[in-house]
């Protein structure tokens, strides 16, 4: 792998900004449908026939390998970075769903109940006891998924889901190492940077 | 003229899992009356004032505050019921990740339309009235700290300024200085009886210590297992009525197992309430 090939930076930069969009929007798509359902998961806000099937939903998505999840996506909507999007997005609701079910049944219900003798009304003690309450601990978890979604999405590409990884994967069957090993060390970089970010994120919030 | 009865109960019972826990066969509390209950822990004193909360139902007998009777199963008739009745928490119970002034806005939120508080919409009159009871409170300065970087002490003027907020009639305080230290729990205790003679609220709270209940209390109901035992002007509450009541005996505040009564010369309080003699011992 070296010395490394620096001919392909234009290749790196597209790949790079490719994987950076498919975490971005695989993280979000996935924690729009995550955080309802993790409110809806959580045993003490709703009765057993609705959170029971909910965590087995989840649990179930959860229990899918990602790349199996892509190789899925690749098949259904065809090669390039949108099957990488969807199969973040499935996975992320399994994985940050279940995170958000356990910090909302973790939060203690005395300030809840102060609220609700105030008068307030249950949305009212969502919106002003329970979400500042997990907040906080809610978007640590985003970063915390979108920093190992960056990881997983650059070996997406193995499968034919875009990004860093499908361009190492052409660079090794072609066996130009040089090439490969530039795309390699961009991947460190990507998830160095990534861990940062989430790292800043946790620090300023909990 | 007699006054206006703020709570009426007549043989109320409290069951749970098949056991009664509170069993109150008479009381009234009149408008602006100040009543501390006293009485050992698990003798009814939270269950008493939950079910006047309306958080506890009341399984037999006839309740009736502020002209309500319970069971209230009327949504918004427990709604106005929860508004009309002030709760001071024993841990305070405040959202430690929102400011002061949002944990006494907190208190009207009885009051504001869920759209308006959804879209963070205040409205004049709660301004002014979150802005009088952080007044009230002397925490001016500490409007727009959080509430979880706050001492006990000020932790619980939030919860005050709270229960204000909501224009209360009945104030509840539940142990309002038990995680309080002796100097802090008499400043509590200044603030919350200035602010109930201010509003003329009639004031309920239970109180570990007799001593407190005595000074700041028109009048006590002493406790135990579920009972009201005593009901008088705080002035009549004798030494040997505490004894009986919290089943101490010797110097030393030793539990009495067998449940002999102290003898009124031999009674200290255990705790030493600033050191503060009990009159007449």
């Amino acid at each position: 792998m070296t010395p490394p090939d620096w001919s392909v930076w234009d290749v790196l930069l597209t790949s790079a900004v490719e994987t950076l969009q498919t975490t971005i929007a695989g993280t979000f798509l996935g924690a729009l449908f995550a955080y309802p359902l993790g409110v809806l998961a959580a045993s003490n806000w709703t009765p057993v026939w609705v959170h029971l099937p909910i965590k087995a939903f989840m649990a179930f998505v959860r229990s899918i390998p990602l790349l199996l999840l892509a190789l899925l996506f690749v098949s259904a909507v065809g090669l390039g970075p949108f099957p990488g999007v969807l199969a973040l997005a499935v996975h992320s609701v399994g994985v940050l769903g279940r995170f958000v079910a356990e910090e909302i049944e973790a939060t203690d219900p005395k300030p809840l109940l102060a609220l609700q003798g105030t008068g307030a009304s249950s949305l009212q003690i969502i919106q002003h006891g329970l979400i500042p309450q997990v907040l906080p601990q809610m978007v640590a978890h985003l970063a915390i998924r979108f920093e190992m979604n960056l990881r997983d999405s650059t070996i997406l590409g193995l499968v034919g889901a875009g990004g860093l990884g499908f361009y190492v994967f052409l660079y090794v069957k072609q066996f130009q190492w040089q090439k490969s090993g530039v795309l390699v060390l961009a991947i460190i970089a990507l998830v160095f940077a990534g861990e940062f970010a989430a790292w800043q994120v946790r620090k300023r919030l909990i | 003229m007699s006054k206006e009865m703020v709570i009426q109960i007549e043989n109320a019972r409290v069951e749970m899992e098949g056991r009664t826990i509170l069993s109150v066969d008479q009381l009234e509390v009149s408008r602006g009356e100040r009543v501390a209950i006293v009485g050992n822990s698990g003798s009814g004193k939270t269950t008493l004032m939950r079910m006047l909360k309306g958080y506890v139902p009341c399984q037999k007998g006839k309740v009736v505050v502020m002209g309500d009777v319970f069971p209230i199963k009327d949504p918004k008739k427990m709604k106005t019921h929860h508004r009309h009745i002030g709760m001071i928490h024993q841990h305070f119970d405040l959202i430690g990740r929102e400011t002061v002034w949002q944990n006494v806005y907190h208190g009207r939120l009885g009051y504001v339309s869920l759209v308006k508080s959804m879209l963070g919409i205040c409205s004049q009159r709660d301004l002014q009235i979150c802005a009088q009871a952080i007044q009230e409170v002397h925490l001016d300065d500490k409007q727009r700290r959080f509430a979880r970087t706050l001492s006990g002490g000020e932790q619980q003027r939030v919860a005050i300024a709270r229960a204000l907020a909501q224009e209360p009639t009945i104030l509840l305080a539940d142990e309002p200085v038990s995680s309080l230290d002796p100097a802090l729990s008499e400043d509590i205790m200044d603030l919350l009886v200035s602010v109930c003679d201010a509003y003329e609220l009639t004031l309920m709270m239970s109180l570990h210590l007799p001593e407190i209940a005595r000074k700041y209390a028109d009048r006590i109901l002493a406790m135990k297992n579920g009972k009201i035992m005593w009901d008088g002007s705080s002035d009549l509450l004798s030494n040997d009525r505490i004894c009986e009541i919290y089943e101490f005996m010797g110097t030393n505040g030793v539990v009495n197992g067998n449940g002999t009564r102290a003898s009124r010369s031999a009674f200290t309080w255990p705790y030493g309430w600033q050191g503060q003699p009990l009159p007449g011992s």
